[in-house]
């Protein structure tokens, strides 16, 4: 029967086979290390992701500043040093797909807390959405780790 | 060339191949039992994870907090690095092991997961903070090991995190525990 179609028509049922495939994979997720006090935290510097075009640096310094939290411009005598990593997608528009957060130690890098979104393209957010939500989700509704062997 | 349906399922048929799709991580693989780090702490200890997940069939291969938490306990069993692992709020440390990131290549004959985790110790009773450190492992699964690509990703994601246990462990051994 497909051999019958043109390859346009079959290029288009592969394309909305791709659209429909995982459409609506909605994930909001941030772990806090046993070892990290976050009411501590009040100083960041916010680490620009090499591979970041889109100025994601600079929605996260503003929603830390929302929140009340004070945002340096330098590495020195920070509390934590904020990473992040964003995946773009295209879909009729690009959208902010992954976002992950991470609140390091200064002098150590260690990973102090964590916090990751994942939306795609039917439950898009607007890239603020999604800094707000990560960052929400670590300050505010963290879990403190995930499996606890001890329970 | 894409005139031809069939061609055009070819083609179709090896981006699925070099693409592959979602399968979890096998438990038993991500155990790092190979190692002898010479060391038996006479203390007890429990472990927690996080940042783990489940693999879904249109996601990407992940790791369980069970599964992790599973494989790190099995590890430190048949290394007899403390004297028992607890389940239970009595051990005289705490571990915590959470999986912060993980490299997700779609395509290719080989393909490199880079994975970090932060590794945390601490002393039961005091709350003291005896380890702290962020360890990246990374681990590439070539063509010859599997044809598949959906099979490459999942050992390639295996085989990271057996090097994450591995070296998180080697940490620990040459902490002067008391």
């Amino acid at each position: 029967m497909i051999q019958k179609e043109k390859p346009g028509f079959i290029i288009a049922l592969l394309s909305i086979l791709v659209l429909l495939h995982g459409c609506a994979i909605n994930r909001a997720t941030a772990t806090v290390d046993q070892t990290t006090d976050l009411s501590s935290l009040k100083l960041f510097y916010v680490k620009k992701y090499s591979e970041d075009t889109r100025d994601t640096n600079v929605l996260i310094k503003d929603r830390l500043v929302e929140m009340g939290f004070h945002v340096s411009e330098t590495e020195t005598d920070v509390d934590a040093i904020v990473t992040y990593v964003d995946k773009w997608f295209w879909d009729i528009t690009f959208y902010l797909l992954e976002l992950t957060i991470t609140l390091r130690d200064p002098k150590t890098d260690f990973p102090l807390a964590t916090g990751n979104s994942f939306h795609t393209s039917l439950t898009r957010k607007s890239p603020e959405g999604m800094v707000a939500e990560v960052l929400t989700n670590i300050f505010l509704n963290n879990q403190k780790q995930g499996v606890d062997n001890a329970k | 060339m894409l005139n031809n349906p069939i061609r055009l399922a070819l083609v179709c048929a090896t981006i699925v191949w070099l693409t592959g799709c979602a399968s979890p991580a096998n438990k038993q693989a991500l155990v790092a039992d190979d190692t002898s780090y010479g060391v038996k702490h006479p203390y007890s200890v429990s472990i927690s994870t996080s940042g783990g997940g489940e693999t879904s069939a249109t996601g990407y291969t992940n790791i369980t907090n069970e599964d992790l938490a599973s494989a790190i306990e099995e590890s430190i069993t048949k290394a007899g690095l403390f004297s028992s692992v607890i389940k239970g709020s009595d051990a005289d440390y705490k571990l915590g092991v959470s999986l912060i990131s993980m490299s997700k290549p779609m395509f290719g004959f080989s393909f490199k997961i880079d994975m970090e985790m932060a590794w945390s110790l601490v002393h039961a009773k005091t709350g003291d903070a005896v380890m702290r450190e962020s360890i990246k492992s990374s681990y590439t699964a070539t063509a010859g090991e599997a044809f598949a690509a959906v099979t490459r990703i999942r050992i390639a994601v295996e085989g990271a995190t057996q090097n994450n246990i591995r070296q998180g462990l080697q940490k620990i051994a040459a902490l002067p525990l008391d």
